[in-house]
């Protein structure tokens, strides 16, 4: 009876793991126990065993394949079972229905997975890079390290019709870090080069493709095919009536996100003379122009796009008020007063306080600001782990709806913006599924758009939670009040150097305070205190966002 | 045979007293002859001396021991004759500047410009472009002087064939060494010259080695040896020329040859050669330690001094008296004395100068560009209608369809439709009848009407003299053309293939292109060399070139390339009219092109690209047969993909029109060129980088405009191969091109 292996969650903070190295192959036996892959997590590089006994009959996942706990891995199946191509046909099509009935091999707490909620929805679910079906496999580019979200092809050190083997360096790509070596993960004859020198492409973009055999049928078609299912929609799903990797379903949701989101470039930006002469005459940051899918760089047109929504934000010049003057409530002001009203009207709060040591994070901010592009804030730090946070304790982002409690569908963060016209708060999409620097990029547009009155209802509708710092004031610690509609506010004062006591020592750390108001209605004290908990825990090891 | 060689050295030579008894000389004219070659001889050891200092750099190759055959010949002709001249030149120069001297401050201001132009100084002859080996005073009767040994014979077959043309009764003299008569050049010339029958005398300078060669036998036991005749007349007597051999270290014998040999050519409008016995003092130029001869045959040469034994008849037949004669050697010195100052205190050149005179500026007034401009767009929408009515109109056969169409065209657009070698045909015999002074010359011009017809009809209008049928000898028919031009007629040359342009090459690039620069902008080349290219009819490698970058890359030439019948016939007869050498290249798959031209009298402005096709989205650039590719190309693309391309025919390829394109590309952002010809350094990459650096208005440049990478379309880069499924592959086609676009705007 065919079985299928799945990644396993190695660790409490495990989200994903990257498949290192393949330790079995088809036809293997393995016994319960037996190691089959290393995986490299956020902390580690751990073995992945076997859960069972029996024969390999398949193995789904690939060496550099990053996957999220629950994904299907590896098939096992008695001695001379055949196992039936739909069986792996229903494993990477329904990974995120089989993910909810699958074993749970974490222990407490587990995540709350709404059925509706496909965990494809959250996690990128990823399937064969080079699945080895009717002889053709796809190349896909390699996360070659944990912060890579892309790489810029350096080398391209093969050529159509070049008959490579596993192991054999392919490319050479430049990633945020380093020139690195990419590697063939698969034997084969390269049939078709998809992309060229010079291209930067996200992570799992299509690179090669490669057959068994020199004269193994490749129709053009189906090159195009390859070469336009595009980077993370992957998923490119083969079957044997389909031998080329087509995408099964529409990319999930939150590929769509990031798309629409503002991508990070980091490093050299590629794009024509004629597209950085407009951006230079229109004021835009090209930075900030998302290429176009498969593009290579931006052209005239994505500017002139990216001009419709313009980043640059005026600042008129702030009234001054004088004592006994009348002062006139604008629009925005009177929503706010009528919104906290409101909250304090009908959200029975409770308040919970708690220091984070923000030592070395402070540390890890100066050095990735360094050279970067995109400079991060504190807030950007703050959105990842308070997103992390309610990604596992999910009932921080409930909401009471008549006799139950509704969570959100995805980790929407808002961010307490000060204006001239006033107080906003916008919201952060997905926070959970960007990176750090996808939100810090995000955020500097919604700052943008806040403060040139450019908001759309979009931005400022829905969120779980809401991130307020007045600590650039000067202020300790302060009680935010909970926003109308989420679930708790959390407020962040500055960052001041404090004695602490430590392994018998008086250390000088950066700590800062964290005060969360929660909606007694929706959470109890001790979901809240963990969910705070882990907040803190998470910005005081920096290793979480290296 | 018809010919015969006469050494004149087995003759008593007449003694001067008796010739100036007989009239034919006068003492003073002697004594004259004297002081030339002293200042030749005071120039050349001078120059020698400069060189060594380092005042004087480059190539200097001294012509001290053969003054009596410069001074010799040229004063056997007269003021209008014409002399062409050598890399080993300074005599010549000298020689004939004295002749044109009207008196002592002009004399010295000849020697003084003659230093000056070897010190490299602004004040030279050619305003120091040419130096040593290109000293020249072309307004005074020079061809000019060639650095590529045997180059300078054409160009004074040309000139020959152009005084006979205008009828002057003048003259050429060309001079070359023994070494040139090995060359292609030269035996090209002796024979067409002899054919065409023209009043040339070659005075050759049998010096006896070529550089350290010796032409014949030798003197040192391991020396080569150039060629197994002694005598150089020997090899005119293979062309049917008469020819004579003197001693050249007598200046009265090479005066008394030449003289007969110019009456000759003045009488029989015939050439003839005189081959002068020399020898030079230095080596072929300073650095030569003339190894290679031997000092006794120095020593032996030596004692027949032609000064000497100038000098030495002049006191024994007591002309002159040894007072006399030291006075003029002293007269000499204080010539090339001052003549040395003057070029040591002259200004260098103005680098800013530095492209003056490349080409004779040329501009058209505004109402040509603007007629062109309306007939162009015109001519392309008869044309357009013409295909159409091709397509609809019935008749019996296709002439007649073709004639109802014709009819409809002219009644409508006011236009004619005729093919590309009828408009050829047309323009040339327009020019022809304008200017007496066009003539065409070329292999096949004649009864053949030109290898693709396009001189047809020519010869029976206007006869065998104006539209010359010549030898297979693309050097000559080149090189005649260019001196035919210097000469003042305008010559079209044509060269059957474009292939064989590098047969002409030398003569094209060094003399055509280069001698209104090398000469100090005196000269003017207004030649048209006709020829065609590009694949098409399957008859391979040495017959379907695309050659236009190896021309593009020569300074002082202009390319055009038509593409239509309207532009072949405005271009031609600009080419024709410009001052400036033009190479105009044809189609050889395009002859029978139809299209609309007007009936009135047009020219089309050298230099000017034509939009073709306007459009917003691509700029398409190419020129010749392969703008109708993009024509085609942009039609389909139009029509099935939504893609508008802008398609621009530079028609003139040098200069080019880098404004209308830059300014297309401005619009599009994107650029695409379009060349039949091989890409690497050739035509694509050309535009390309003129549109990268083209300098707008606002401090932009072309590159800061293009939205994409350009892409160009070229021959692959194989020898054009025979087979039409390979032709075909070897060049862009319209469907490479819809594909090449598609992706271009895809990106």
């Amino acid at each position: 009876m065919a079985k299928d292996i799945r990644m396993p969650k190695l660790g409490q903070t495990m989200e994903e793991g990257t498949v290192v190295t393949c330790l079995v192959k088809i036809g293997d036996a393995v016994k319960k126990g037996d190691i089959l892959f290393e995986v490299e997590t956020d902390k580690a590089t751990m073995e992945v065993d076997s859960p069972a006994e029996g024969f390999v009959k398949a193995i789904i996942a690939e060496v550099g394949q990053t996957l999220p706990v629950h994904a299907p891995i590896l098939v096992l199946g008695d001695k001379d079972e055949v196992v039936p191509q739909s069986f792996i046909d229903s494993l990477l099509g329904g990974a995120a229905a089989a993910a909810s009935t699958a074993p749970v091999a974490a222990p407490t707490p587990a995540p709350v997975q709404p059925a509706t909620q496909p965990v494809a929805a959250s996690a990128p679910t990823v399937s064969g890079s080079a699945v080895s079906l009717a002889g053709v496999k796809v190349l896909r580019l390699q996360k070659l390290g944990q912060t890579m979200e892309e790489g810029t092809v350096v080398n391209v050190l093969i050529k159509t019709g070049d008959s490579i083997k596993k192991g054999d360096v392919i490319f050479e790509i430049e990633t945020d870090k380093a020139t690195m070596e990419m590697d063939s993960p698969n034997d084969g004859v390269v049939r078709a080069i998809l992309v060229e020198s010079g291209q930067t492409l996200p992570v799992h973009s299509p690179m090669v493709i490669l057959t068994d055999k020199a004269d193994t049928p490749l129709p053009q078609s189906a090159i195009d095919a390859i070469r336009s299912s595009g980077a993370v929609a992957e998923a490119p799903k083969a079957t044997a009536t389909t031998p080329v990797p087509v995408p099964a379903t529409p990319a999930p949701a939150p590929q769509v996100k990031a798309a629409e989101s503002v991508p990070l470039t980091t490093g050299k930006v590629f794009a024509t003379p004629r597209a950085k002469m407009v951006a230079q005459d229109l004021g835009i940051d090209i930075r900030r122009v998302p290429l176009a899918p498969g593009a290579a760089r931006l052209t005239e047109a994505d500017i002139r796009k990216a001009g419709q929504q313009p980043t640059t934000a005026t600042v008129p010049p702030q009234p001054t008020l004088s004592l006994g003057q009348k002062v006139t409530i604008n629009r925005l002001q009177r929503i706010v007063g009528e919104k906290m009203l409101q909250s304090k009207r009908e959200i029975p709060c409770f308040y919970l306080n708690i220091r984070a040591d923000m030592t070395e994070l402070v540390k890890l901010r100066e050095k990735l600001n360094k050279n970067a592009s995109v400079k991060i804030s504190f807030n950007d730090f703050i959105i990842k782990a308070v997103a992390m946070g309610l990604r596992h304790y999910p009932i921080m982002t409930g909401q009471l709806a008549g006799d139950h409690i509704q969570l959100a569908d995805s980790i929407d963060i808002g961010l307490a913006i000060s204006t001239p016209q006033g107080l906003v708060a916008p919201i952060v999409r997905d926070a959970f599924n960007k990176s750090l620097v996808e939100i810090a990029t995000y955020c500097q547009g919604l700052i943008d758009r806040a403060r040139s009155e450019k908001l759309t209802l979009d931005d400022l509708s829905g969120g779980c939670i809401t991130v307020s710092n007045l600590g650039g004031f000067g202020i300790d610690s302060f009680i935010p009040i909970v926003v109308p509609g989420q679930c708790s506010i959390l407020g962040i004062g500055r960052i001041s150097d404090t004695c602490v006591p430590m392994d018998g020592n008086i250390l000088i750390r950066k700590l800062m305070n964290l005060n969360l108001s929660v909606d007694h209605k929706v959470a109890n004290g001790a979901d809240a205190a963990q969910f705070l908990d882990f907040v803190k825990k998470t910005l005081e090891h920096a290793g979480n966002f290296a | 045979m018809s010919f015969k060689i006469e050494d004149m050295r087995k003759k008593a030579v007449p003694k001067i007293g008796a010739l100036i008894k007989k009239g034919a000389l006068t003492a003073d004219q002697v004594k004259d002859w004297l002081r030339t070659m002293w200042e030749i001889r005071y120039f050349e050891d001078r120059v020698y001396d400069l060189l060594g200092q380092n005042i004087i750099k480059g190539a200097s190759h001294l012509y001290a021991g053969q003054e009596a055959v410069a001074v010799g010949s040229i004063a056997a002709i007269e003021i209008g004759d014409v002399i062409g001249s050598t890399h080993r030149g300074h005599g010549h120069c000298g020689a004939i500047g004295n002749k044109y001297a009207q008196d002592e401050k002009a004399r010295q201001d000849h020697w003084n410009r003659m230093m000056a132009e070897l010190m490299g100084k602004q004040t030279g002859y050619c305003n120091g472009r040419g130096g040593s080996m290109h000293i020249a005073d072309v307004k005074n009767g020079c061809l000019g002087s060639t650095g590529i040994v045997g180059g300078n014979i054409p160009t004074a077959v040309g000139a020959a064939l152009a005084e006979k043309h205008k009828k002057t009764g003048k003259v050429v003299l060309s001079f070359f060494g023994d070494g040139s008569t090995n060359t292609g050049s030269f035996h090209e010339s002796m024979n067409m010259a002899s054919v065409m029958k023209v009043p040339m005398i070659a005075i050759v300078e049998n010096n006896l080695y070529g550089m350290s060669v010796p032409f014949y036998g030798r003197s040192i036991e391991s020396a080569g040896c150039a060629a197994n005749i002694e005598n150089i007349a020997e090899r005119a007597a293979a062309y049917g020329i008469p020819a004579k051999i003197v001693d050249g270290m007598d200046v009265i014998s090479v005066y008394l040859a030449v003289k007969e040999a110019v009456e000759f050519a003045r009488e029989k409008c015939q050439m003839s050669m005189v081959e002068t016995k020399c020898y030079r003092w230095y080596g072929h130029s300073r650095s030569d330690a003339r190894e290679y001869r031997s000092k006794e045959e120095e020593k032996m040469w030596k004692e027949r001094d032609p000064i000497t034994v100038l000098s030495r008849k002049l006191k024994e037949e007591e002309l002159a008296t040894d007072e006399e004669l030291e006075a003029i050697r002293v007269q000499a010195l204080k010539t090339i004395d001052t003549a040395t100052d003057f070029a040591t205190n002259s200004p260098w050149p103005d680098p800013k100068d530095l492209a003056k005179d490349v080409y004779v500026e040329e501009s058209y007034p505004a109402e040509v560009v603007a007629k062109d401009k309306e007939y162009s767009s015109k001519a392309m929408k008869a044309t357009e209608t013409f295909e159409k009515l091709m397509k609809t109109l019935e008749g019996k056969t296709k002439k007649e369809i073709s004639e109802k169409a014709r009819a409809a065209i002219k009644a409508d657009f006011g236009m004619d439709v005729i093919a590309i070698k009828d408009a050829l045909i047309a323009a040339q015999a327009e020019e022809m009848r304008r200017d007496p002074n066009v003539i065409i010359e070329g292999e096949d011009v004649g009864i053949y009407g030109g290898a693709y017809s396009a001189t047809k009809g020519l010869l029976a209008e206007f006869g065998k003299d104006r539209v010359i049928d010549t030898a297979i000898s693309e050097a000559a028919i080149t090189g005649c053309a260019v001196g035919a031009a210097i000469r003042g007629i305008r010559p079209i040359a044509e060269i059957m293939y474009v292939d064989f342009i590098t047969i002409s090459m030398d003569q094209l690039m060094h003399n055509g292109a280069f001698n209104r620069y090398m000469f100090g902008g005196h000269a003017k080349v207004p030649m048209v060399l006709r020829t065609e290219g590009g694949v098409g009819r399957c008859i391979a490698a040495h017959h379907s070139k695309s050659l236009e970058p190896w021309l593009v890359n020569v300074p002082g030439l202009y390319v055009v390339m038509p593409s239509t019948p309207y532009d072949a016939k405005g271009l031609l007869k600009a080419a024709i009219r410009s001052d400036n050498p033009v190479v105009y290249i044809e189609h050889k798959a395009t002859y029978g092109q139809m299209g609309a031209l007007p009936l009135d009298e047009y020219i089309i402005p050298l230099g000017f690209a034509d939009i073709k096709r306007p459009g917003k989205d691509v700029t398409i650039v190419s020129y010749s047969r392969q703008i109708m590719f993009c024509l085609a190309a942009a039609k389909e693309l139009a029509d099935k993909h939504g893609i508008d391309c802008e398609v621009i025919d530079l028609r003139t390829l040098k200069p080019m029109d880098a404004k209308t394109v830059a300014e297309s590309v401005r619009k599009t952002g994107r650029l695409m060129t379009v060349c039949e010809s091989f890409c690497m350094a050739g035509m694509g990459p050309e535009i390309v980088r003129r549109v990268i650096e083209y300098p707008f208005e606002n401090g932009r440049t072309g590159f800061d405009y293009l939205d994409a990478a350009p892409v160009n379309l070229a021959a692959a880069d194989v020898p054009p191969p025979m087979s039409e499924p390979l032709e075909n592959a070897s060049i862009p086609t319209p469907d490479k091109i819809v594909a090449a676009v598609q992706k271009l705007v895809r990106k």
